[in-house]
């Protein structure tokens, strides 16, 4: 029987602007699979990326519980929900987010910096995934001396340093070329099929292609209706 | 890979404006530098003076009438059922409890005697310890030199061992002459048949070093002739305290007791006070006048450094805090990228103030190196004191001490700041 990554249940967000709630997420109940590869599909403002940052643990819900291999992520102090942060997941964000001032190298080290791990353990780490994505001889470079799709590569690779059993990545294709787009997509599909539990927002339909599982979120809520799933990536692919 | 390496990373990215910060703090911290040190060179300075550069208290016994004055102090010439100061008072004040505040005490006895057809005036005291409140006394360096020649043999190894020191000493600058002269003190250990005379006196009588002087029938050798100096001293012959007193037949009395106190060393109300229940016949003046007027001075200085150094180290956490604030503000998105690393609140602070404090640590060093060159070629002229500034290992310390505090106080507002960012705003997940 298959385990568990993700359950989310009866989750909802509803933000406060100007005086006014919106509802980011109306009563979402969703499980991931371990080992799965899911991309979340959506319009603008169909809450996507706020399922994201909660599954993140990074933004409380306003109600409902979600459980990371078996945590209640949300019971944990702050401080706590950082080390989960670091020990469970690894994020690959939009336009990559790297440090500018740290060389790939570097920025690869950044999840590692607070572990007790030695520096030379660091080290041999973040060398080892910068070999794994390709890029172990451009450690010593700033991300503004990289292309697009190496610094996504350095982004990926921060993502898998602590060896995280769950990748969120949001928009990871968003900047980049078609080909670039799908040399990454490959390496995502690459590190699921090592084991690695994907979820990823995207905006891309071709990028549905190397997950395992498609959801598509429509007004807050996940759509079950596989029409508009295929509609949504028939639009656009338009 | 640790906290420290990205706090330097981005110090060393944003150079331009990290170069602006530091030339700020290395300013103030120059600025504190170079004031405390000057402060503190005057402060010695003005002690030193005080306390070395003449008498401060004099103990005279107390009777009216009729006075004569004695190289500007007046003390009284007929004495009718005065009772006079003993060598006893003087043991008496050296039992004092804050005898610790009297770096030298002179006392002496002075009366007339007959030389031929002159009078001459005799000063029976203990002439290191004239030299040292009287230091604008010199003896004529060559007679000294032959005089020694003649001493006992017993005294010929000492006196060769400060001759050798004297040698050496001739190698320093000007503003050291004090402090040779003390070196020379050692050989002003008269023997009881040796006197030293001014310079006057001793043209008038005729006589010159290692010439013999009967005074009441006692030979006395002239070891010194003091250099002219036109004072009271030029017309005096000194001698040791115990044969003056046996030569006037005024055995253990004092004329007047001599003091160079240390006003920094404790209370002058105190010393006064015990003075006067011991020595109740005595008059006690403190020439406190030129002392307060030093100490008032000195005061507001000090004041006025405090002031400066409290507005610079204002200043330079302003500097420092803005800069570290607007630091902060530029760098939502990266703090945000660290909350989501996994980097504890803590973590964050703790990048924030490392930065704050290798600023300022840097800007401590470069100011403590610029503000003692400052107070050290700069001071002299500011203070019109011959003052010395050396490279001080507590002023280090203390540019050190106030750059932390500047680098802490100014960080720890921004640290807050970048600390309590929500990473979800940060990274605009909404």
């Amino acid at each position: 029987m298959s385990e568990i990554m993700i359950s989310l249940r009866d989750i909802k967000k509803t933000y406060r602007s100007m005086g006014d709630e919106v509802q980011a997420l109306r009563s979402v109940t969703l499980d991931i699979e371990k080992g799965e590869s899911v991309s979340v599909m959506g319009h603008s403002g169909s809450g996507k990326s706020t399922l994201l940052s909660i599954i993140g643990a990074l933004n409380p819900p306003t109600s409902g519980i979600i459980e990371i291999d078996g945590i209640d992520i949300y019971k944990l102090s702050q401080e706590k929900r950082a080390d989960f942060r670091r020990e469970y997941l690894g994020f690959v964000f939009q336009q990559f987010q790297l440090i500018p001032y740290l060389t790939a190298h570097e920025n690869v080290m950044l999840p590692l910096t607070t572990t007790k791990r030695s520096n030379k353990e660091k080290r041999e780490m973040a060398e080892e995934v910068l070999h794994r994505v390709g890029l172990a001889n451009k450690m010593k470079r700033l991300p503004n001396q990289l292309s697009g799709g190496e610094q996504e590569r350095v982004a990926i690779a921060r993502a898998i340093v602590n060896e995280p059993p769950l990748i969120l990545a949001d928009e990871p294709t968003g900047s980049l070329d078609t080909k670039t787009g799908d040399e990454i997509m490959e390496l995502f599909q690459q590190l699921n099929q090592e084991g690695l539990t994907v979820l990823m927002v995207t905006h891309n339909p071709d990028n549905t292609r190397y997950m395992s599982r498609t959801i598509m979120m429509k007004d807050g809520k996940l759509s079950s209706d596989e029409e508009d799933i295929m509609s949504a990536i028939t639009d656009k692919r338009k | 890979m640790q906290l420290y390496h990205i706090a330097i990373n981005n110090l060393r990215r944003r150079k331009a404006k990290m170069f602006f910060v530091l030339l700020g703090l290395m300013i103030g911290i120059a600025t504190i530098v170079s004031i405390y040190g000057v402060v503190e060179a005057m402060k010695t300075e003005m002690t030193r003076q005080v306390t070395e550069f003449g008498v401060n208290v004099v103990i005279k016994p107390d009777a009216g009438g009729l006075t004569f004055s004695y190289g500007g102090i007046t003390l009284p010439e007929i004495m009718y059922d005065v009772e006079q100061l003993t060598t006893d008072d003087v043991e008496a004040i050296e039992e004092l409890p804050s005898r610790d505040m009297i770096r030298v005490m002179a006392p002496k006895l002075i009366g007339l005697k007959d030389h031929g057809q002159h009078k001459v005036i005799v000063v029976g005291a203990n002439l290191q310890e004239e030299f040292l409140v009287k230091p604008w006394l010199r003896i004529r360096e060559g007679g000294k030199k032959n005089q020694r020649t003649t001493r006992s043999e017993e005294s010929a190894l000492e006196t060769e061992l400060t001759e050798k020191t004297l040698e050496n000493e001739e190698k320093k600058m000007d503003f050291e002459m004090i402090d040779l002269t003390r070196q020379e003190l050692d050989s002003l250990n008269l023997l009881d048949n040796q006197i030293v005379m001014g310079s006057a006196v001793a043209g008038t009588i005729g006589v010159t070093e290692g010439d013999q002087l009967i005074l009441s029938g006692k030979g006395m050798v002239v070891y010194g002739i003091l250099m002219e100096i036109g004072s009271v001293e030029d017309q005096q012959i000194f001698m040791n305290l115990s044969m003056a007193q046996e030569l006037l037949d005024r055995p253990e009395e004092i004329t007047v007791i001599e003091m160079a106190v240390d006003y920094f060393a404790g209370s002058e109300e105190a010393l006064l006070s015990e003075m006067n229940e011991v020595l109740p016949h005595a008059l006690i003046t403190s020439l406190r006048q030129e002392t307060l007027r030093r100490d008032e001075m000195l005061t507001r200085l000090v004041r006025f450094g405090i002031a400066i150094s409290i507005l610079v180290l204002l200043v330079g956490i302003l500097v420092v805090g803005l800069t570290m604030s607007a630091s902060v503000r530029e760098r939502t998105r990266e703090i945000g990228i660290f909350g989501a690393l996994g980097f504890r609140k803590a973590d964050i602070v703790k990048i924030i103030i490392t930065e704050g404090i290798l600023i300022s640590m840097a800007g401590g060093l470069m100011g403590f190196f610029g503000g003692t060159a400052m107070a050290r070629y700069v001071g002299p002229y500011v203070s019109g004191m011959d003052i010395q500034m050396p490279w001080r290992a507590d002023l280090l310390l203390l540019a050190i001490g106030a750059a932390v505090i500047i680098g802490l106080v100014s960080s720890v507002y921004p640290a807050y700041q970048a600390a309590k960012q929500d990473p979800v705003e940060a990274l605009r997940f909404i």
